[in-house]
C-alpha cells in the first residue's frame, strides 16, 4: 500500500515539475548571429549585423561577439524585475541594448588570468531597459579552453526572482528525493553488515547510494559555480554513475529472479552496455539516455521471465517498469531518467520487502516445524499403537512369567529414558541413536517373539545425526518384514565417509511383506526427511529400495 | 464355534487364542490365527465363521480396509485394538464390540458373552449396513431401511427407495446390532417403529402393522402388547 502511495507521489511530483516548466513566456528569442573580432560598438542596439554569421570557428580562442534579438512580449508589472539566464560555454561580458549589465569571467584575458565565471548565470536587466518590444543581447565571448567546442547559446528571459529561485526550488525537491535514497542506502548497508550473505541487500544499498550521488551531481550546478572548462568532469561523473547503476540494477534483478545461463547473459549485457557507453561517449546526455534504455530493456526481460515463472513480486515490478516507459514517453530527458531510475529502485525495494517477508515466514515455518518434529519424536512412544500393544504384551508376560515381565518393563523404561534425553536435540551422537535402536529391538522381541539381531560396521560413535531417524527406519523394518526361516531378522548399520560426504546405510535382512505393493511415503519417511532438512538444509539425500535379501535405506549427507 | 483371530503381534495373538480356548472350551470348533489382511480376506472367503476378532492396525495396514467386507458377512466382528479413536466409526460400520488394548481376560469374555447371549450392543452406534452386491461392498445408511425380513440364514432389507437388498447376517444378529428404533414385531420381521402408520386388529386375534408406504406386516401374537405400548 505504501508503495502505491509513493508511486502516486512520484506521478504528482512529475506533473508538478512539468507544469512548472510551462509558464507563460514573456519573450521571444531569435537566432543568434556571430562575428569574430572585438569592437565595443557591436553591443549597440542598432548595429547592423546582417553580415554576421550563424556560427563561428574560434580555432585560436580569440574573442568573438554574438548578437541575439530578444522581443519582450509583456512589460514587467510594477516592482517586477526582469532578468536573463544564460547557459553557454566561455567567459563573456553581457550587454543589453548596448549597456553592460553583467560580467561572467574575463573574455579575452583567459590565457593570463585564472578561470572565473560559471556555466549557468543569471543577470538583472535594468528596469528602464526591460520594456515591451525588441531588444538586443550582445555577448563578448572568449572560448580559451575549448575553442572548437561549439555549444549553442541558451537564453531565457523571465522574472528575475523566478529565474533565480525556480531551479533552486527544483533542486531542493530533488535533494529531498535524493536524501530518501541516501537513508535507504545507509539502512540497507547496515542491514548487510549484519547479514553477510545478503548480496541483494548490498547491491540495493550501493545502487541507492549511486542514485543519491547521481542526483547530487546533476543538481550541484545550480548552487556550486562550475567553470565551463570543468564541465566535462561533472558529465563524466554522471556517465560513470549511470553506467554503474545500469550494471547493478539488472544484476540485482537477476539475483532476485534467477534465470538459466545467468553468467553468460550478464557478461553479454555488460559488453553491450560498455559498447553503448563508449561508442558516442562525448554525447554525454545521449549516452546516459541510451544506457538507461539498455538497462530498461534488459531488466524488463529478466522480470518478464520472472513473471512468466510466477516468481513473487515480479508482476508489480513489471508494472513499475512499464510505468517507467510511460513516463519516458510523456516527459523530457532529465525527468524520465530520474523518475525512471527512482521507480526502478522502488521496484527493487519492493522485491526486497517481499523477500524479507518470505524469509520471515520461512523462519517462522522452521520454528513451527522444529516444534512439530519434537512433538512427533515425543509421540513415538506414547502413540497408542506402540504403547497399548506393548502394555498388552507386558500384561501377558507378567501373567506368564513375572521375571520376564520385569525385564520387559526395564527395557521399556530404558527406551523412555533415552527418548527423554534426546527429546529437545536436533543432533545426537550416533552411539546414542544406536542404543535407542537396540533398546527398541529388546522391547519388540518381547512383543513379536522374533529374534532380532543388530550389526554395525565402521561406526564412528562421535558422529552426530538427527534424533530417531535410524529408530524410524528400524520401526519400518520391523513393521514391513517377515522373519527369515530361523525366525530372525537382522538389522545392519554401515557408515562410510569420503572427502565430501558421509553415508549411513541401513539394511534390513528379512523377507519383505508385499514387495509389489506401491511404496507410499509414510509419516516415518516424512519425519526422517524433515529432520534431515532441519539439520542439513538441502545437503542430503535419502533412498529406500528393496534388495534380494531384504530392504536397503541410504542416508547421504554432504559436507 | 468357528473363530478367526486377525492380529500381527505374536504375543497378543497367543493371549487372545489362549483366552478364547479357555472361554469356549468344548464348544470351540475351530480357531485360526492370521497376521495380514490379505490372509484374513482369503480365510473369510473360504471358511464358515461365527466370530472374527480383528485388530485395526496390522503392520501398517488398516483393518478398516477389510471391515466393510467383514461386517457384510454372516458372522459377528469384534475389534481388539489400540486405536480407540476409531471405536465410534467401527460401531457405525456395525461391529458387535470394541475391546480396547490392553485388555483383561474379563473384558474379552464380556465380548464373547455378547456374541453368545445375543444381547444388543450397548452403544447402538451402527449407522451403516454393508451388503455385498456384484462382488462389491455397498454401505446402506440405516435411516434408509424401513424394515427387515428374515429369509432363512439371510435377511432382506426393504429400503425407503422401494428397493430390496440381501444381507448375509441373520435377523437375530442384525437385531443385536441395530438400535432400539427397530423392533422385532414378528419372528420374521424387524421394523422401524416410526414407520408404522396404523395397527390393524383383525378377527381371530390377527394383528397387522400398516407402514406409511402402505405395506402390511404381521405382528406376532405375543409381541402385540409390547409393540402397541411402544408405538403409542
Amino acid at each position: 500500500m505504501n508503495f502505491k502511495l509513493l508511486y502516486y507521489f512520484l506521478l504528482v511530483f512529475t506533473i508538478l515539475l512539468v507544469s512548472s516548466c510551462s509558464r507563460d513566456r514573456i519573450s521571444k528569442i531569435k537566432d543568434s548571429r556571430y562575428k569574430i573580432g572585438d569592437h565595443l560598438e557591436w553591443a549597440a542596439k542598432n548595429w547592423n549585423d546582417q553580415q554576421w554569421e550563424n556560427k563561428v570557428d574560434v580555432v585560436e580562442g580569440e574573442v568573438f561577439w554574438s548578437r541575439t534579438e530578444v522581443e519582450i512580449t509583456k512589460a514587467p508589472e510594477s516592482f517586477q524585475h526582469y532578468g536573463i539566464f544564460i547557459n553557454t560555454f566561455g567567459e563573456y561580458d553581457v550587454f543589453w541594448d548596448g549597456v553592460l549589465i553583467g560580467k561572467n569571467g574575463n573574455p579575452g584575458q583567459e590565457a593570463t588570468r585564472e578561470p572565473s565565471g560559471e556555466l549557468w548565470a543569471t543577470f538583472n536587466i535594468p528596469d528602464t531597459l526591460a520594456t515591451k518590444g525588441s531588444h538586443i543581447l550582445a555577448l563578448k565571448t572568449s572560448l580559451y579552453y575549448f575553442p572548437n567546442h561549439w555549444r549553442k547559446l541558451h537564453i531565457h528571459v523571465d522574472d528575475y526572482d523566478h529565474l533565480v529561485r525556480s531551479e533552486l526550488i527544483n533542486t531542493a525537491f530533488m535533494h529531498i528525493f535524493a536524501g530518501a535514497f541516501l537513508i535507504a542506502s545507509l539502512y540497507f548497508f547496515f542491514l548487510f553488515l549484519n547479514e553477510k550473505k545478503g548480496y541483494p541487500i548490498l547491491i540495493f544499498s550501493i545502487n541507492c547510494f549511486l542514485f543519491f550521488a547521481l542526483i547530487m551531481v546533476e543538481y550541484v550546478k545550480f548552487y556550486v559555480p562550475i567553470h565551463y572548462s570543468q564541465h566535462h568532469i561533472r558529465l563524466e561523473i554522471i556517465g560513470g554513475l549511470t553506467f554503474c547503476i545500469a550494471i547493478l540494477a539488472p544484476l540485482y534483478f537477476s539475483l532476485q529472479f534467477p534465470f538459466p545461463n545467468r553468467k553468460t547473459i550478464l557478461i553479454t549485457y555488460i559488453g553491450v552496455l560498455l559498447f553503448v557507453f563508449l561508442i558516442d561517449h562525448y554525447s554525454y546526455d545521449l549516452t546516459a539516455y541510451n544506457i538507461g534504455m539498455t538497462m530498461w530493456f534488459f531488466s524488463f526481460g529478466i522480470i518478464l521471465y520472472g513473471a512468466y515463472k510466477k516468481m513473487k513480486g515480479a508482476i508489480i515490478v513489471l508494472l513499475a517498469l512499464i510505468l517507467c516507459a510511460l513516463i519516458n514517453a510523456i516527459t523530457y530527458y532529465d525527468i524520465s531518467l530520474f523518475a525512471g531510475f527512482g521507480i526502478i529502485l522502488l521496484g527493487m525495494f519492493y522485491i526486497l520487502s517481499v523477500r524479507t517477508k518470505e524469509q520471515r515466514l520461512a523462519y517462522e515455518e522452521s520454528l513451527v516445524q522444529s516444534t512439530r518434529l519434537r512433538l512427533e519424536l515425543l509421540k513415538k512412544n506414547i502413540q497408542p499403537h506402540f504403547l497399548m500393544n506393548t502394555l498388552t504384551s507386558l500384561i501377558d508376560w507378567v501373567e506368564e512369567s513375572p521375571q520376564k515381565g520385569v525385564a520387559f518393563i526395564e527395557a521399556l523404561a530404558q527406551e523412555f529414558k533415552l527418548f527423554n534425553q534426546i527429546e529437545n536435540q536436533t543432533l545426537i551422537p550416533v552411539s546414542q541413536e544406536i542404543e535407542l535402536c537396540r533398546t527398541h529391538l529388546n522391547i519388540m522381541e518381547y512383543r513379536k517373539e522374533i529374534k532380532y539381531h543388530w550389526e554395525e560396521e565402521n561406526i564412528d560413535p562421535d558422529q552426530k545425526i538427527p534424533p530417531a531417524i535410524l529408530h524410524t527406519l528400524l520401526e519400518n523394518g520391523i513393521t514391513h518384514s517377515l522373519p527369515n526361516d530361523d525366525n530372525s531378522i537382522t538389522f545392519k548399520l554401515i557408515f562410510e565417509t569420503g572427502y565430501t560426504y558421509k553415508t549411513y546405510t541401513f539394511l534390513t535382512i528379512a523377507k519383505v511383506r508385499n514387495t509389489e505393493k506401491k511404496i507410499i511415503e509414510g509419516t516415518g519417511i516424512k519425519y526422517i526427511k524433515a529432520r534431515l532438512t532441519e539439520s542439513y538444509a538441502s545437503k542430503w539425500s535419502f533412498s529406500s529400495e528393496a534388495i534380494p535379501n531384504g530392504w536397503k535405506n541410504s542416508i547421504k549427507i554432504d559436507n | 464355534m468357528n473363530i478367526l483371530i486377525v492380529e500381527d503381534e505374536a504375543r497378543i495373538a497367543k493371549r487372545i487364542e489362549r483366552m478364547t480356548r479357555d472361554f469356549f472350551a468344548d464348544t470351540l470348533n475351530s480357531l485360526h490365527h492370521v497376521e495380514a489382511l490379505s490372509e484374513a480376506l482369503e480365510f473369510i472367503k473360504n471358511n464358515s465363521l461365527d466370530v472374527v476378532l480383528l485388530d485395526l492396525n496390522l503392520n501398517g495396514e488398516s483393518g478398516f480396509d477389510i471391515l466393510g467386507t467383514a461386517v457384510s458377512e454372516s458372522f459377528h466382528t469384534v475389534i481388539i485394538s489400540a486405536n480407540y479413536e476409531r471405536a465410534i466409526s467401527a460401531f457405525e460400520y456395525g461391529v458387535l464390540d470394541f475391546v480396547p488394548k490392553p485388555f483383561s481376560k474379563g473384558r474379552l469374555e464380556q465380548a464373547f458373552n455378547r456374541v453368545l447371549s445375543k444381547e444388543k450392543t450397548e452403544t447402538h452406534k451402527v449407522k451403516l449396513l454393508a451388503v455385498k452386491k456384484k462382488g462389491r461392498i455397498q454401505l446402506i445408511p440405516i435411516e434408509d431401511v424401513l424394515f427387515i425380513k428374515g429369509a432363512g440364514a439371510y435377511t432382506e432389507l426393504f429400503l425407503t427407495n422401494g428397493k430390496k437388498e440381501l444381507h448375509d447376517k441373520s435377523l437375530e444378529k442384525l437385531q443385536q446390532l441395530l438400535p432400539d428404533t427397530f423392533e422385532r414385531i414378528h419372528k420374521s420381521y424387524l421394523v422401524k417403529i416410526s414407520e408404522i402408520k396404523e395397527i390393524i386388529v383383525k378377527s381371530g386375534s390377527k394383528y397387522i402393522a400398516e407402514l406409511k408406504n402402505g405395506v402390511l406386516i404381521p405382528i406376532g401374537r405375543t409381541k402385540y402388547k409390547d409393540i402397541k405400548a411402544k408405538w403409542l
